[in-house]
C-alpha cells in the first residue's frame, strides 16, 4: 500500500460515516479507493460489513450459496477418485462450509467440493504445508478448519452479476482492489489471515486465468489468534487442463514473441512451492542461468565495451528508407570482439566425399568435420526419445497419473512429450568473407544428405502413442486419462506435422546469389550426384513433391516471405509442404531483424537441420543474433524473454555478463575464421596475394571548385539554421540530402544537376502504352475522365519533340515535370504544392482525382538537365580515374570501377567510351539474369576490362576475381561497406596482387567524411551513453559542414 | 506595399493581360497594391448587357493561386465603396458580409461587380455566383480565365443556381421582362461612365 492516508483524509471520512469505524477501517477503506474520499464512503456504506473483524465479529449468518447436501454429495464423488492419494489431507477434517461472503467485494476461491463435479479438467498437483500469517486478534481456528481463500482481483474487472457463482469469477471490491494479498477466512472466525507473498504471487495469476484453483484447511494454530501469529495451512493445488491447451495454440504465423516480456512464470514457482521435484529434470534451468553468470563476471574484462553495438538505437532518427544512406554496419574488428573468434585451430579435419570435385583446404576440412559434428547430435530415434533439456515432466499427485512438462523458461506446460527434436541440430558457419562458406557447405550437402524426418517418421506420426513413448523413461501414457488431455487442436497441428512431405536440402539464399549457387554445386558436385532445383520466379510449381524430390532446392528470402504470407501455407504445395532434410540460410544476416516477416518465414520452416552462413552475424545490433537463434532453435534462446533479460539489457547497461553470456552461447555452435585465422602450425588458413591499398587524393579545378564553394555556401547556410534552431536531429533527412549534394559534386558537378527518378518511363513509347492501355481499360464506365487517344498522343508527340510548354501553376518552363494520369503536365512541385493532402489531390487542369503514386516523371533526354554527351567535361576525379585505366590498359588486368551513384556510372561510360576502354555495368536495375549475363561476360570476355558497378548493387557474395583493380570513386560513411565490397576481389580464387584505390577529393566534404570515419571507429569501440552519442552525432555533422 | 514581394505567377499573368488583353477584357493592377486590379468587362453582344461597360475589382489574396484558407471577404454595404487596404474591414454592416464556406476555399481570386447589375447570378452588392471561384478553384486558373467566365456568364445567366433571389424568380416568371429591367439597368449604370 503505497499511498499515505492524510489525516485530513481520514477526518473528512469521519465527519460522514460516524464514530462506528475505525481509524484502521477507515484507512482500508481509502486504500480501496486509492485516497479518494467519495469512493472511500461509498464502500463504507456499500459493504455491509466493511467493519473489520476486530470490532463486533462478523455477523454469524452465513451467506452461503449453496446447499450442503449437494455440495457433499459432489465431494464426495470427488474424493473417490482421490482416496488413493495419501497427500489430501484435507479431506480428513474437512468441514462442509465456506463463507461465501457476498458482501465482501472479493472472489470467493470457492470450495473444491463444489467444483468437483467438474473433476475431469481438474488435476490433483499436490499438497503443501503454507504458513499464514494471523491478520486477526482474538479469533479461534481449529485443527482441520477448512479455510476459503480470498484472491483479489483485477480492478478492471467489472461486478459480477452471480456473486460467487463462477469459479474464479466472484464478486469483486467495489472500489477494484488491486492488491496482491490473498486472505483467508473460515465460516467460523470469518478473516484470519493471509498467505505468504511468494504463494501469493504465483496463485493469484493463475487462480484469475482459472488455471489453478486451491483449497486448504487448518493444520495447526495458536487456540486464540494474535495478529502475525502463524497459522499452518495444508494447501492442495489443482491445475485445469486448459493450462495445456494454450501451448498448442502457437500457429505459425503466431510467433510474435516480442510483446512477451515477462520471464517469472508463476507455474514453475508454483511447483517449486509446491516441494514437487521433478521426476525428469531439465538440463538447462534459469537458475543455472542466474548462477553461472556470477563466475562470469569474475572473469578479466578484455576491453569489450557493452556500448560496442547499441550505440545507434535510440540514436537514429531516421530509421527507416534513409536508413542506408547512415547504417552503422560495424566493424570486422568489432565483431570479432563480440562474438569471438574460435580459436579453430584444434580442431578436427574431416575429408570430403568423393564426389566433391575439387580440394579443400585443411580449414575447411575442418568446418565439414564440425558441421557433420553439430548436426549428429544425437541420432534422431534418440532424440525423439530424450527430454528436452529446457523442459521438465512432473508427475502430479492426480491419481489419474498424470505428466506434465514444463517450460523452466516460458513457464508453458504441456503434456505432450517435448523432446530434443525439436532443438537446434546445426548452427551458425561465420567464416569472414572469401573463406568459401558455400563450398564447404557444398562439402556438407554431398558428405551427408538424407530426406527430412526420415529416421523420425516414426515418431512423428505416433507422436503420443505408446509404441513410440520412450520406454523406462515414464510410465504415464498408458493411463486413459491422457486421452482425455488431447486436444483438438493439438491433433490438427500433429496431422498437420505428418502430411508434411520429407524433402531434402533447402537452400536460401538472395536473389543475387540463386545463380551463383547453382554454378557452384554444379561445379564442385560429381554430376548426377545431388539433383537440384531452383524455386524461383513467377511460374514456380506448388508441388511439395516436386521440391521434395531434389536433393537441393535452392530458393530467395523473397520466395520464402511471399509463400509464408500466402493462405495455407502449409497445404499449398510450397516451402512449407515439406519437412526439409536441412534449411541452409546463406547471408543469414537477412533475417537479423527478428520482428521481420523474412526472420519469422525462415524460422517457421520445418526441417531437421539447420545453418546459417553469414560473414557478418551481427550487423548492426546484438539482436541480430536473437534472430539467429531463434530461426536455429537454440532455447532458451528463442524466447525473447529470455534473451532480453539474460543478454539484451545487460549488454546495453554495459554489464559485461551480457556479451559473456553471448559468446558462452555462440561458442558450441558457431564457427568463425578469419583470414587472419592460423592453423595449429601458427600459419594463416589462407594465403591470398597481396593488396595494396591506396589513396588517390584529387584536387578539383578552379571552375569545379567555385561550382563546390558556391554549393557548400549555400549547403552551410542551411544547416547553420538547423543547429541554431536545435533541431540537427530533427531535419537529419535533410542534412543527409544537402550532403549527398555535396559529395555528388566531388564526383562531378553534373550529378548535382541530375534527376534521380528517370529511369522508368525514359521511353516514350512505353509511356504512350501505358497511357493508351489506361484509356482501354476504362472504357466502360468513366470514359470521359480518361484523356482522349488523340489528346494522349499529341501529348507523347510533344514530349518526344522535346516541345518545351509551360507550367499552367508557375507559368513557367517545368521544372521536373509530371505526368497526370490524366495527361497533363505539371512542375511536380507545384502540383504537390496545390494539394491540400500531400498523397492525393485535383489535377488542377481537370479536376480528376489523382494520387502521387500515379504520376509519371515526365521524360526528358537523360536524368540530366543538360546535354552532357555535347557538354561532357571532365572531373577532376574522373581524369584521375582514366589516367589509372589507361595505365593498365595494356596489362590486360581487369578493374571494378564502384560507386555509390548509378548517374555517376551513367557520365562514366562517356569517357570511357571516347577512350575506347570497353566496360559491362552492374547496377540494381538489372534482373537475375542480365547480371549473370554481365558477370560471365566480364570474367570471360578478355576485351571488357572495366565493371562499372553500384556500390550497394554488387552486394554479398558476388565472386569478382576475374578482376584485380577495384577504384572506390566515392567514400561510404561506414568504411565496412567499403571494405566488403573491395572483398569481392580480395578472395580466395584471387591469383594476382590486388590493387584498390579510393580517390577522395581534397579540401571537400569527402576528405572530412574520412576523418568521421575513423572518429566513428572510435565511437563505436568506446563507451559512450546515449546523451553522448546525440551530441556526438551532430559533432559530427558539423565537422562535415567546416 | 508587399508589391516587392509580388510571386513571378503574378508578374507573369499581368504582363500577358495586359500586352495581350482578351476581347472585351481590361485588367490592369492598381498602383498601389498590384494584387489588386482594377477590371472592365465590355458586355457580350447579344446579351442584355450589351453596350455596357461594366467595372469590377479583383484582388488575389496572399495564397495565391495556391490553397490556404483566409479572411473571409468582406463586402461593404455601399456597393460603389472602393475598400482601401488594410482599413477595408472598416465601416462594415456586418449583416451584409459574405462569408463564403471556407471548407472550399482555395486561395482563390475575390472579385465583385462595382458596377450596378441586373442579372441573377449577381447580388446587390455586386458578388458573383460562379463556382470557380469558390470550390471548384483551380490553381491553374488565372485571372484571365475568370474573367472569361465573368464575361461568359453575362452571356448566359443561371437563375437556377441564383443568388440573387428576387432576380432569379423575375428571370424565371417573365423572362422577357427581366431581361428588359437587365437593359435598362445597363443603360442607367453601365453606359460608358
Amino acid at each position: 500500500m503505497g499511498n499515505k492516508v492524510t489525516d485530513e483524509l481520514l477526518s473528512t471520512v469521519r465527519s460522514i460515516v460516524g464514530s462506528e469505524y475505525s481509524d484502521m477501517d477507515i484507512i482500508r477503506a481509502l486504500h480501496l479507493a486509492k485516497n479518494d474520499a467519495t469512493a472511500a464512503i461509498n464502500i463504507i456504506f456499500d459493504t455491509p460489513n466493511f467493519k473489520s473483524k476486530e470490532l463486533p465479529a462478523i455477523p454469524k449468518t452465513p451467506r452461503v450459496s449453496r446447499t450442503v447436501a449437494s455440495n457433499s454429495s459432489k465431494r464426495n464423488g470427488f474424493e473417490n477418485q482421490n482416496s488413493n492419494s495419501n497427500s489430501i489431507v484435507r479431506e480428513a477434517n474437512a468441514t462442509d462450509c465456506s463463507v461465501s461472503d457476498s458482501g465482501e467485494g472479493f472472489v470467493e476461491e470457492e470450495d473444491v467440493s463444489r467444483e468437483s463435479s467438474l473433476g475431469d479438467e481438474w488435476w490433483f498437483v499436490g499438497c503443501s504445508e503454507v504458513s499464514g500469517l494471523s491478520t486477526s486478534k482474538g479469533r479461534r481456528v481449529k485443527t482441520g478448519d477448512e479455510v476459503v481463500f480470498t484472491f483479489p482481483l483485477k480492478s478492471s474487472s467489472s461486478r459480477s452479476p452471480s456473486p460467487g457463482k463462477v469459479f474464479g469469477k466472484g464478486r469483486q471490491h467495489a472500489a477494484g482492489a488491486c492488491s496482491e494479498i490473498v486472505r483467508f477466512s473460515t465460516i467460523e472466525s470469518g478473516e484470519i489471515g493471509r498467505i505468504p507473498n511468494e504463494w501469493a504471487r504465483c496463485l493469484l495469476p493463475l487462480v484469475r486465468d482459472k488455471k489453478v484453483k486451491v483449497e486448504g484447511c487448518c493444520k495447526s494454530s495458536p487456540d486464540v489468534l494474535g495478529i502475525m501469529d502463524t497459522i499452518l495451512l495444508s494447501i492442495s493445488v489443482y491445475l485445469n487442463s486448459s493450462m495445456f491447451r494454450k501451448h498448442h495454440q502457437n500457429s505459425l504465423k503466431a510467433a510474435s514473441n516480442a510483446a512477451e516480456e515477462s520471464v517469472v512464470h508463476p507455474l514453475p514457482n508454483l511447483f517449486r512451492l509446491l516441494g514437487l521435484i521433478p521426476s525428469k529434470k531439465a538440463e538447462f534451468t534459469p537458475s543455472d542461468l542466474y548462477t553461472r553468470k556470477r563466475p562470469l563476471n569474475l572473469e578479466d574484462s578484455s576491453g569489450l565495451r557493452a556500448s560496442l553495438l547499441h550505440v545507434n538505437k535510440s540514436t537514429n532518427p531516421s530509421r527507416n528508407e534513409n536508413e542506408v544512406e547512415n547504417e552503422e554496419s560495424i566493424s570486422d574488428a568489432d565483431l570479432d570482439n563480440i562474438v569471438g573468434v574460435g580459436n579453430c585451430s584444434e580442431l578436427e579435419e574431416m575429408d570430403p566425399p568423393g564426389t566433391l570435385q575439387c580440394e579443400l583446404r585443411p580449414y575447411q576440412k575442418q568446418a565439414l568435420h564440425w558441421m557433420i559434428q553439430l548436426e549428429k547430435g544425437q541420432c534422431l530415434d534418440e532424440a525423439a526419445t530424450t527430454l528436452h533439456p529446457c523442459w521438465e515432466a512432473y508427475r502430479l499427485a492426480d491419481k489419474r497419473e498424470l505428466v506434465v512438462y514444463l517450460n523452466a523458461f516460458s513457464g508453458d506446460a504441456t503434456t505432450e512429450f517435448p523432446s530434443t527434436l525439436q532443438m537446434a541440430r546445426g548452427g551458425i558457419l561465420a567464416d569472414a568473407m572469401g573463406l568459401g562458406k558455400t563450398i564447404m557447405t557444398i562439402s556438407l550437402l554431398l558428405a551427408h544428405s538424407e530426406r527430412g524426418g526420415s529416421s523420425s517418421s516414426q515418431y512423428m506420426s505416433h507422436p503420443s502413442s505408446e509404441d513410440s513413448e520412450p520406454s523406462g523413461m515414464l510410465d504415464h501414457c498408458q493411463d486413459p486419462p491422457k486421452k482425455t488431455t488431447k486436444i483438438s487442436g493439438f491433433d490438427k497441428l500433429m496431422k498437420q506435422k505428418n502430411i508434411l512431405i520429407n524433402g531434402g536440402n533447402l537452400i536460401v539464399c538472395p536473389m543475387t546469389l540463386l545463380g551463383q549457387w547453382k554454378a557452384e554445386i554444379e561445379t564442385h558436385a560429381q554430376p548426377g550426384i545431388l539433383s537440384l532445383y531452383v524455386h524461383y520466379g513467377q511460374s514456380r510449381p506448388k508441388d511439395a513433391r516436386t521440391l521434395a524430390q531434389s536433393d537441393v532446392v535452392i530458393t530467395t528470402y523473397g520466395v520464402l516471405a511471399s509463400e509464408f504470407l500466402a493462405e495455407n501455407a502449409e497445404d499449398n504445395g510450397g516451402l512449407y509442404s515439406v519437412r526439409w532434410f536441412r534449411v541452409i540460410l546463406d547471408e543469414a544476416h537477412t533475417i537479423k531483424s527478428s520482428k521481420s516477416q523474412i526472420s519469422m518465414a525462415a524460422t517457421a520452416l520445418v526441417a531437421d537441420r539447420r545453418w546459417c552462413l553469414t560473414g557478418t552475424p551481427i550487423q548492426n545490433n546484438l539482436e541480430d543474433i536473437y534472430s539467429l537463434l531463434r530461426f536455429l532453435k537454440v532455447e532458451p534462446w528463442g524466447t525473447w524473454a529470455w534473451w532480453n533479460k539474460l543478454v539484451q539489457k545487460p549488454f546495453e547497461e554495459g554489464d559485461e555478463r551480457g556479451l559473456k553470456l553471448v559468446q558462452s552461447i555462440l561458442k558450441p555452435i558457431m564457427l568463425r575464421r578469419t583470414k587472419s585465422s592460423t592453423d595449429r602450425e601458427g600459419r594463416p588458413i589462407i594465403v591470398l596475394p597481396p593488396a595494396d591499398i591506396q589513396v588517390i587524393y584529387c584536387e578539383l579545378t578552379e571552375a569545379e571548385k567555385d561550382f563546390y564553394d558556391a554549393l557548400f555556401r549555400r549547403s552551410k547556410v542551411k544547416f547553420d539554421q538547423f543547429v541554431e534552431q536545435g533541431r540537427v536531429l530533427h531535419n537529419y533527412a535533410s542534412i543527409l540530402e544537402l550532403l549527398l549534394r555535396l559529395r555528388q559534386c566531388c564526383d562531378h558537378p553534373f550529378l548535382v544537376m541530375s534527376r534521380g527518378d528517370t529511369q522508368e518511363f525514359s521511353d516514350l513509347n512505353k509511356l504512350a502504352k501505358r497511357f493508351l492501355k489506361g484509356s482501354h481499360n476504362a472504357q466502360e464506365g468513366e470514359a470521359k475522365d480518361v484523356p482522349s487517344r488523340a489528346y494522349v498522343q499529341e501529348v507523347v508527340e510533344e514530349l518526344r519533340k522535346g516541345e518545351k510548354g509551360e507550367c499552367p501553376i508557375c507559368l513557367e518552363a517545368f521544372e521536373d515535370a509530371v505526368l497526370t494520369p490524366c495527361a497533363h503536365r505539371l512542375c511536380r512541385e507545384c502540383l504537390l504544392a496545390s494539394w491540400r493532402n500531400p498523397t492525393s489531390g485535383l489535377c488542377p487542369v481537370c479536376r480528376k482525382i489523382i494520387s502521387k503514386q500515379d504520376l509519371i516523371t515526365a521524360p526528358t533526354e537523360s536524368r540530366f538537365q543538360i546535354d552532357i554527351e555535347k557538354n561532357w567535361v571532365e572531373s577532376s576525379k574522373v581524369v584521375a580515374l582514366l589516367h589509372e585505366l589507361e595505365n593498365l590498359r595494356f596489362s590486360g588486368s581487369k578493374s571494378i570501377v564502384f560507386s555509390q551513384w548509378t548517374a555517376f556510372l551513367d557520365l562514366l561510360q562517356i569517357p570511357l567510351s571516347r577512350n575506347n576502354i570497353s566496360f559491362v555495368r552492374l547496377d540494381g536495375t538489372l534482373n537475375l539474369q542480365q547480371r549473370e549475363k554481365v558477370l560471365k561476360q566480364f570474367s570471360e570476355d578478355s576485351n571488357i576490362l572495366v565493371l562499372l558497378m553500384s556500390l550497394k548493387a554488387g552486394g554479398v557474395g558476388i565472386n569478382l576475381t576475374a578482376a584485380s583493380n577495384a577504384f572506390v570513386l566515392d567514400p561510404w560513411w561506414n568504411p565496412a561497406v567499403e571494405e566488403q565490397a573491395v572483398m569481392r576481389i580480395h578472395r580466395i580464387g584471387q591469383t594476382k596482387s590486388v590493387m584498390i584505390k579510393r580517390f577522395i577529393v581534397k579540401g571537400t566534404v569527402e576528405e572530412r567524411m574520412e576523418a568521421v570515419q575513423a572518429r566513428k571507429q572510435r565511437m563505436i569501440s568506446g563507451a559512450l551513453t546515449d546523451q553522448e552519442v546525440r551530441t556526438a552525432r551532430i559533432e559530427e555533422l558539423k565537422m562535415l559542414f567546416t | 506595399m508587399a508589391n516587392s514581394n509580388l510571386p513571378r505567377r503574378i508578374i507573369k499573368e499581368t504582363q500577358r493581360l495586359l500586352s495581350e488583353p482578351a476581347p472585351g477584357i481590361s485588367a490592369s493592377p492598381s498602383e498601389d497594391n498590384m494584387r489588386y486590379f482594377n477590371v472592365m468587362i465590355l458586355g457580350p453582344t447579344q446579351s442584355p448587357y450589351e453596350g455596357g461597360v461594366f467595372k469590377l475589382e479583383l484582388f488575389l489574396p496572399e495564397e495565391y493561386p495556391m490553397a490556404a484558407p483566409k479572411v473571409p471577404f468582406a463586402y461593404a454595404s455601399e456597393p460603389n465603396h472602393f475598400y482601401e487596404e488594410p482599413n477595408y474591414l472598416e465601416g462594415i454592416d456586418w449583416d451584409s458580409v459574405f462569408i463564403p464556406n471556407l471548407s472550399g476555399c482555395c486561395g482563390e481570386i475575390e472579385v465583385r461587380f462595382l458596377t450596378k447589375i441586373y442579372h441573377p447570378n449577381i447580388d446587390k452588392l455586386g458578388r458573383i455566383c460562379l463556382d470557380i471561384l469558390k470550390d471548384k478553384w483551380s490553381p491553374a486558373l488565372q485571372i484571365r480565365t475568370v474573367l472569361l467566365s465573368i464575361q461568359a456568364l453575362l452571356s448566359a445567366p443561371n437563375p437556377d443556381d441564383p443568388l440573387s433571389e428576387n432576380i432569379a424568380k423575375h428571370w424565371k416568371t417573365n423572362e422577357a421582362e427581366a431581361v428588359e429591367t437587365a437593359k435598362e439597368w445597363t443603360r442607367l449604370y453601365a453606359s460608358g461612365a
